[in-house]
């Protein structure tokens, strides 16, 4: 389940962009224990799509939807 | 959805190696993916790609490479067949990118100059895909005995490639349109 609750805008366009994938990075959380999820090992990375220009973004998950 | 955007598909020519065969594969796809309309395509040679050796992954991103693999909606990957394996640099190149590369479509075209097409090069670069976030095609190129395939020049001698190329290609495109589709209208629950 993804957690960060507001959407994220396109560096490019501006307009609302879509969450459609969420991975786990395991080596951020060896850099960062204190990020990871207790749960999960790791720090989960959200991946965004703009539907204006196709552009992709990520961001770290920061907290429950 | 802006659907007047062009499906944009690079075709990545997977190897430094001199007298690549695969040259001549990779050249055919980008004539072929380009006859389709409303498709973008362009030659990736990952020689082209300035990177470092030193270190790898997104920590070494070529701004030109990562803008391209951003606008991408599907990849032609096209690798030789180098020991069962792939080539080494194919991989310190596609290493650089993830976010760029997230529910985009691939399809791999494998190149040996003997009778198995690449399958085995193929079967290897699969779990590369999945870990990327590129989602596969099940259509497949394999270009058996290459240097039979073309002449010296480059030119095509087999002719029955175009035709199998053209279902691997209607089939990356059809992925390629139902991802996009997909990253920007269907949110995660």
């Amino acid at each position: 389940m993804s957690t960060n609750k507001q959407k994220m805008k396109c560096p490019q366009c501006g307009v609302d962009m879509n969450l459609h994938a969420e991975k786990i990075d395991y080596s951020a959380a060896l850099r960062e224990p204190e990020s990871a999820d207790p749960a999960l090992g790791g720090v989960i990375e959200e991946f965004h799509s703009c539907p204006e220009c196709g552009g992709s973004a990520s961001r770290r998950s920061d907290g429950p939807r | 959805m802006n659907d007047s955007r062009p499906l944009v598909i690079p075709v990545i020519l997977g190897t430094p190696r001199q007298g690549r065969m695969s040259e001549h594969v990779a050249k055919l796809l980008v004539s072929e993916v380009g006859m389709f309309p409303g498709v973008m395509t362009e030659l990736v040679d990952i020689t082209k790609i300035p990177l470092p050796v030193g270190d790898a992954g997104e920590a070494i991103k070529n701004p030109e490479f990562s803008g391209l693999c951003d606008r991408a909606d599907a990849f032609v990957i096209v690798a030789p067949e180098y020991n069962h394996g792939y080539p080494g640099l194919l991989k310190h190149v596609l290493d650089t990118n993830l976010k760029e590369y997230i529910h985009k479509a691939v399809g791999i075209v494998g190149v040996s100059a003997g009778p198995f097409g690449g399958t085995r090069v193929v079967q290897n670069l699969l779990p590369v895909m999945r870990e990327l976030g590129l989602v596969t095609i099940f259509w497949d190129g394999n270009f058996s005995q290459v240097q039979k395939a073309f002449d010296a020049n480059g030119n095509l001698l087999d002719k029955a490639y175009p035709r199998r190329l053209e279902k691997f290609i209607k089939e990356l495109i059809w992925m390629g349109t139902v991802l996009r589709y997909g990253r920007e209208n269907v949110s995660q629950v």
